[in-house]
């Protein structure tokens, strides 16, 4: 078994079933675990931002920095690996945020509303999520199985 | 509560920071400091020059020349910005493996603070306010606090945790009720100790209540370093079991001017460089 750690601005696929793909420390990130049970597929992105009209340049060598550029990526990608849409499992994590009443840090909360926005357009269903709140975050996609898992503060949840 | 005496206790006991980066940060704002005194501060200390010329010569900077010197390395960036990887290259060897309290690694700690230096600077840039100096050094050095308070942490976690997770406060000023002082506090009693500039001293004590810092302070740069570490554990860059419960200070938004998209440029544009600087020393007590 491997273990994929997807870093910040990354995504990571596999379509061996013993592998384990994990992020870690999603704060105001946010995570978009996508499963096929089908092909026996899972990807998985750690997204920092959500458009990338903020630095178009970085946009164009770091695509997964940004929910607008990212997450079509992710989606292909897995296409790529043979999997259909229709099969597809959609769990999201992250999108935290600090006691900030001002909403001058409102990233995590950005980051979601993009990505909700992109998936009604798309008509992609999210199965589970786990977001907001002021929580740090690790998750944890088994590619065989397609179980997800969250952790923070000290506890593990399923997704 | 902790007694001032058991704090000032622990502070002794803490490695100190190369008394080479207070003198240097002093020779940095002196115009007629040359070369050859940087190298007399520094070239004692083998290995604060290794550390110091490890960085130089790292990507993050783009030397076209290598510096095999510090007199070299002053000349390629200047005396400013060499004072700054001073303070880098002296901090990294005195972080332990675990940092008691906060449940946090070596490497996260090294991470977070490469991170809130780098992203001092940047905003600072990006918002176009009269550049304070020392904001690297002020916010690279900004938690050292942590590291002579975690075992009194770590002995009042689960009361200090307690108080984050049912009343709703946040993760300092629930140390700040706890043990009756905060990281922030002891933070500037440590870089005190370490004899740096005030400028520091009151980055680190202020961190996180900008707007009560006294007015002999360089409020714009506590802000910057108070902002950059708010966005810093937003980013997930070095969290730590206080996670992302704290509290914007509510000046600071009109203080400096900042908009939520002037952060997310300057998360966008960090990233790499914070990367690059972070991988170029490894704290004493972390691998990775």
């Amino acid at each position: 078994m491997s273990s994929l750690t997807v870093d910040i601005s990354d995504i990571k696929l596999s379509a061996e079933p013993d592998d384990l793909i994990v992020t870690y420390a999603l704060g105001s990130c946010i995570a978009v675990m996508v499963h096929d049970p089908v092909r026996v597929a899972g990807g998985m992105i750690h997204y920092m931002l959500p458009l990338s009209e903020t630095s178009p340049e970085k946009a164009k060598t770091k695509p997964a920095m940004f929910a607008d550029t990212g997450i079509p990526l992710l989606f292909q990608s897995m296409y790529k690996l043979g999997c259909r849409k229709q099969d597809l499992v959609v769990k999201v994590a992250g999108g935290g945020a600090l006691y900030d009443d001002k909403g001058l840090f409102s990233i995590g909360k950005r980051n979601y509303t993009i990505l909700r926005k992109m998936f009604w357009k798309s008509s992609v269903i999210i199965k589970a999520e786990d977001v907001g709140g002021a929580r740090s975050r690790t998750a944890r996609l088994y590619v065989g199985t397609g179980r997800c898992t969250i952790t923070s503060q000290g506890e593990e949840t399923e997704l | 509560m902790i007694t001032p005496e058991e704090i000032l206790a622990r502070v002794k006991q803490l490695p100190t920071l190369s008394a080479a980066v207070a003198r240097v940060a002093e020779l940095a704002r002196d115009e007629r400091s040359s070369a050859a005194d940087f190298e007399k501060v520094i070239r004692p200390d083998p290995a604060l020059t290794a550390n110091l010329l490890r960085i130089v010569n790292s990507a993050y900077f783009g030397l076209r020349t290598r510096a095999e010197s510090v007199r070299q390395a002053v000349t390629l960036l200047g005396v400013r910005r060499t004072s700054e990887v001073a303070a880098a290259a002296a901090l990294a060897p005195i972080i332990p493996g675990r940092l008691p309290g906060y449940q946090v690694e070596a490497h996260a700690l090294w991470l977070h603070s490469v991170a809130v230096a780098v992203l001092s600077e940047r905003l600072s840039g990006e918002l176009r306010v009269k550049r304070p100096d020392l904001t690297f050094t002020a916010g690279l050095l900004h938690d050292v606090g942590k590291l002579a308070i975690g075992a009194f942490v770590e002995g009042a976690s689960a009361e200090i945790l307690a108080r984050v997770r049912e009343d709703g406060l946040s993760f300092v000023s629930a140390e700040r009720e706890v043990l009756g002082v905060d990281h922030a506090e002891v933070g500037g009693m440590v870089s005190e100790a370490w004899r740096l500039p005030q400028a520091v001293v009151d980055a680190a004590r202020w961190h996180h209540r900008p707007g009560e810092a006294p007015t002999r302070a360089d409020r714009t740069l506590v802000d910057l370093v108070h902002v950059a570490d708010a966005l810093a554990h937003s980013l997930g860059m070095g969290t730590d079991i206080g996670e992302m419960a704290r509290t914007v200070d509510e000046g600071t938004e009109s203080r400096l001017g900042i908009r939520a998209r002037c952060l997310e440029r300057v998360a966008g544009e960090s990233l790499d460089e914070i990367r690059d600087l972070a991988r170029q020393l490894t704290p004493s007590g972390g691998n990775r």
